[in-house]
């Protein structure tokens, strides 16, 4: 072996590996189209990849999982929350969380209303790629407990048969979406984008023989019912739940989830006294 | 030193290692904010130290590879570089160009494009630069009418490096469309091109300073850029599995990501195998220890703890965690800063007008250890972080806040590692700025082999 021999090994099996590559570049972009519902980027979304530049996210935040490990990956993050409350969330991020607490806060970025609504827009075409199922699961930005540590999660449904309303509303709570376990922890006095939900049975009835009650659900049941379809109509005190009358929490769940799902939610979350 | 026109490597190397300096003040900013709290948080948040961390190390990397392939071209092709003025003025507008961008950045000038932030006016002003560079080389080349495989290599890369600079200049509508091409100039460079400067830098210095048969290193220098291509090019698809492309990627990516460590292993035993023809016989040891260690460094930061996490099925769930900059950090480290650092430690006595063994200081020595064993110490603190958060986040659902929390530990750890790799940088410079250089360097014919066979241009 000579050196003109290893010189023709360098040439030639670079040329034949960077032709292979870019014919599987062509056909990549005869099907990035569908993989990313090409059909689906408006001009909002557009304009909110400018916003989601312009801003540097990328710079504290992975999306997709690249970027940089300061701050949460936000590649699913419109699953786990609805547009109300990342609109709040974006305004002003220090309602929502403290570095006293977590040591670390996202400055206000300084968007406007409009801005804000297209990087939103943006993060839920993010959210739609087909991108082989990643995260295997969900990554949330804060809650979740250490088994062990006594912060269980109480449930009752630990007990109860595989297919039964319960085991499966505590299923579909655990599930992204519709992403209730992101935002609502199970533990008393955790409170993550929305309350904790410790205790919800008893305190539904509290809340439902209380003068400052203004729904028409007469029973425990029906108040869990009405509060996941429509979150407005009894709203939790807090600045950092709602705003101008409107809840953070998701108000499509009668939409996106069937009538049957919600009842199995409701049955698991009533046995939480 | 033989030529008269390769002292204008030294002011590259000067910028270079100045940069150098700055870029561990922003670094360490940067970890301190991982602890927190932050009280500079509304002056310049982590976005701002963190990019400016990592543009400064693009930058001073470059700036040591121009200055270190104004070294090596004259003395490879026998001649004077073509343009000495050329040389300064495109100094001079690569460092105005860089600082204007960092300043930039402290004022939110970004376009918030990963390790690509540089604004347009900026990129397009290191193109210029890139071809002022390249246009100096090829003409010093052609003008002595000889070129050896090793500066072949050497330049070659950098003259690739900025052929794949151009993508970074593209504008695309789809998200995950540009980050496809974002991995053409990211991952292109660090496990293609540069690899080329750093293979062509590696056999020049062994040669020098083994006095290892020529003929024979470039015929295997050969094997190891061919080897780096072979597996590289289509191992880009390790960035590419989780994107929004279509799956075959992920089998092909992982195949081929998982060949790239054979070249670098290849690279280490290329330098083991040269230098133990002549053991430590040049009297400047200080630059064989950064030369041995650059290929032994880039097969363990780059060959296995990049194979570590790139076949896909862990990928999956070590993507985007702090394993990434494990990986990322000793990479870096081993095969660009480290040789680098070789060529000026072997330059320097040259520029000096000392002999070759006036390197061989103790602070020389604590430079290196210092600097070697901090950048160890980070690699297992962000390696510790990393697993434990791959295992809480990940693989148990706690929050990522949260687990962010239970990693205070490891940032301690982190933070302590990085003080001792500073100490390292600052003695390293400390030490370069010791050594007066003497503009009328003196010209010595020792230092180099007089029977370099040549190519000729046609
Ligand atoms: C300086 C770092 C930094 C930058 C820059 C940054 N973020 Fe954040 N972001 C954070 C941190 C830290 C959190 C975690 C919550 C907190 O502590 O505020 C967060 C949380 C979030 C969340 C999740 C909030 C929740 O409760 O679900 C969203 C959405 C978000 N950021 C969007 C953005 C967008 C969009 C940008 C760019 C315009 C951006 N961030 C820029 C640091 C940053
Ligand atoms: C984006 C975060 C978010 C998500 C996702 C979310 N919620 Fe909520 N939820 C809230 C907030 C904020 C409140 C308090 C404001 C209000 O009363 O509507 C709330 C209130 C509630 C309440 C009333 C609690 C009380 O003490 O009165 C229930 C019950 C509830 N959520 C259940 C659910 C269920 C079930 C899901 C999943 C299908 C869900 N939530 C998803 C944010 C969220
Ligand atoms: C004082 C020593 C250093 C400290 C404290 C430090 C710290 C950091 C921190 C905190 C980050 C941000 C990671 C993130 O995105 O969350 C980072 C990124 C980075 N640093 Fe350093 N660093 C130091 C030295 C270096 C050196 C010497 C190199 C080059 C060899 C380097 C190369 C990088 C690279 C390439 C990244 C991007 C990594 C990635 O995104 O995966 N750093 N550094
Ligand atoms: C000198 C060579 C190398 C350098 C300088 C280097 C540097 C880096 C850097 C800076 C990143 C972070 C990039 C980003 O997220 O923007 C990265 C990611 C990565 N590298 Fe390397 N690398 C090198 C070689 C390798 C090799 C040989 C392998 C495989 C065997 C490898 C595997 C990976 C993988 C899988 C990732 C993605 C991590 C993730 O999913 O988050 N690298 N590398
Ligand atoms: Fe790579």
């Amino acid at each position: 072996m000579t050196k003109r021999h290893t010189r023709m090994f360098f040439v030639g099996g670079t040329l034949l590996f960077a032709a292979i590559f870019l014919g599987m570049t062509i056909d990549s972009h005869r099907q990035f189209a569908t993989l990313t519902n090409a059909d689906q980027i408006t001009p909002a979304v557009s304009a909110g990849k400018d916003v989601w530049h312009k801003g540097n996210c990328i710079n504290c935040h992975t999306l997709l999982g690249e970027g940089a490990y300061y701050a949460p990956d936000l590649t699913k993050i419109t699953d786990q929350r609805g547009e109300p409350y990342l609109t709040a969330f974006l305004k002003d991020p220090s309602q929502f969380y403290s570095e006293k607490q977590h040591r670390r806060l996202m400055p206000n970025p300084k968007l406007s209303e409009e801005e804000i609504a297209q990087v939103i827009a943006f993060l839920g075409w993010v959210a739609k790629i087909d991108n082989q199922g990643w995260p295997p699961r969900p990554i949330l930005v804060s809650g979740g407990t250490f088994p062990g540590t006594g912060e269980a999660e109480g449930s009752a449904a630990g007990v109860a048969a595989s297919d039964s309303p319960v085991a499966l509303g505590q299923e579909l709570f655990r599930s992204t979406p519709p992403g209730c376990a992101s935002c609502h922890s199970l533990v008393a006095g955790v409170n993550l984008a929305g309350p904790s939900l410790a205790g919800l049975a008893s305190e539904a009835a509290r809340i439902i023989a209380s003068p400052e009650y203004q729904g028409n659900a007469t029973t425990p049941e029906e108040f869990i019912r009405e509060s996941i379809v429509e979150p407005s109509v009894y709203l939790v005190p807090g600045a950092m739940y709602s705003a101008a009358g409107r809840s953070f929490m998701p108000d499509n769940y009668r939409e996106i989830l069937e009538p049957v799902q919600v009842e199995n939610l409701v049955a698991y979350l009533m046995t939480l006294r | 030193m033989r030529y008269r026109s390769q002292w204008v490597a030294y002011p590259y190397f000067v910028v270079a290692l100045l940069l150098y300096g700055l870029q561990m003040v922003f670094g360490l900013l940067s970890a301190a904010k991982y602890l927190g709290p932050d009280p500079l948080i509304n002056l310049m948040a982590f976005d701002v130290t963190k990019e400016i961390h990592t543009n400064l190390l693009i930058v001073w990397v470059l700036t040591g590879f121009m200055g270190a392939t104004y070294y090596v071209v004259p003395e490879e092709s026998r001649t004077e570089i073509y343009s000495v003025k050329l040389a300064y003025w495109q100094l001079g507008i690569w460092t105005v160009n860089g600082v204007v961008a960092v300043v930039g950045y402290l004022f939110g000038w970004t376009e918030g494009n990963k390790l690509l932030e540089q604004p347009v006016p900026v990129k397009l002003t290191i193109v210029v630069c890139m071809l002022m560079f390249l246009y100096n080389i090829f003409m010093t080349i052609r003008k002595s009418g000889r070129w050896t495989t090793t500066e072949g290599v050497l330049v070659s890369g950098l003259a690739l490096a900025a052929l794949l600079y151009l993508p970074a200049l593209l504008q695309f509508h789809n998200y995950t469309v540009s980050i496809f091409y974002r991995w053409w100039t990211v991952h292109l460079w660090v496990e293609g091109v540069w690899e080329m400067v750093q293979a062509g830098l590696l056999a020049y210095l062994l040669i020098r300073l083994s006095g290892a048969d020529r003929e024979m290193m470039e015929k295997w220098l050969y094997v190891i850029v061919g080897l780096v291509f072979i597996a590289g090019i289509i191992g880009t698809a390790h960035h590419y599995y989780w994107v929004g492309v279509p799956q075959y990627w992920l089998p092909i990516g992982g195949f081929f990501s998982a060949l790239e460590p054979l070249a670098l292993f290849g690279m280490a035993m290329y330098a083991y195998f040269a230098m133990r023809r002549s053991g430590f016989a040049h009297p400047n040891k200080l630059a064989i220890h950064w030369t041995v260690g650059s290929a032994v460094y880039t097969a363990f930061g780059a060959g296995l703890l990049g194979l570590a996490h790139t076949w896909p099925a862990v990928n999956k769930w070590t993507h985007g965690t702090l394993i990434t900059p494990m990986h990322g950090h000793s990479a870096f480290f081993g095969a660009y800063v480290m040789i680098v650092l070789a060529v000026i430690t072997y330059a320097m006595p040259h520029f000096a007008g000392r002999e070759d063994s006036s390197r061989e200081s103790p602070m020389g020595y604590w430079a290196f250890w210092l600097q070697l064993s901090g950048m160890f110490g980070m690699t297992l603190a962000f390696a510790t972080a990393g697993i434990a958060q791959v295992y809480m986040e990940r693989i148990m659902g706690v929050g990522y806040l949260d687990t962010q929390l239970k990693l205070q530990v490891h940032f301690l750890m982190l933070i302590g590692a990085a003080i001792i790799f500073t100490a390292g940088v600052a003695l390293f410079i400390w030490d370069f700025f010791r050594a007066v250089p003497i503009r009328t360097a003196f010209l010595d014919n020792t230092s180099g082999d007089a029977s370099v066979p040549v190519s000729s241009v046609a």
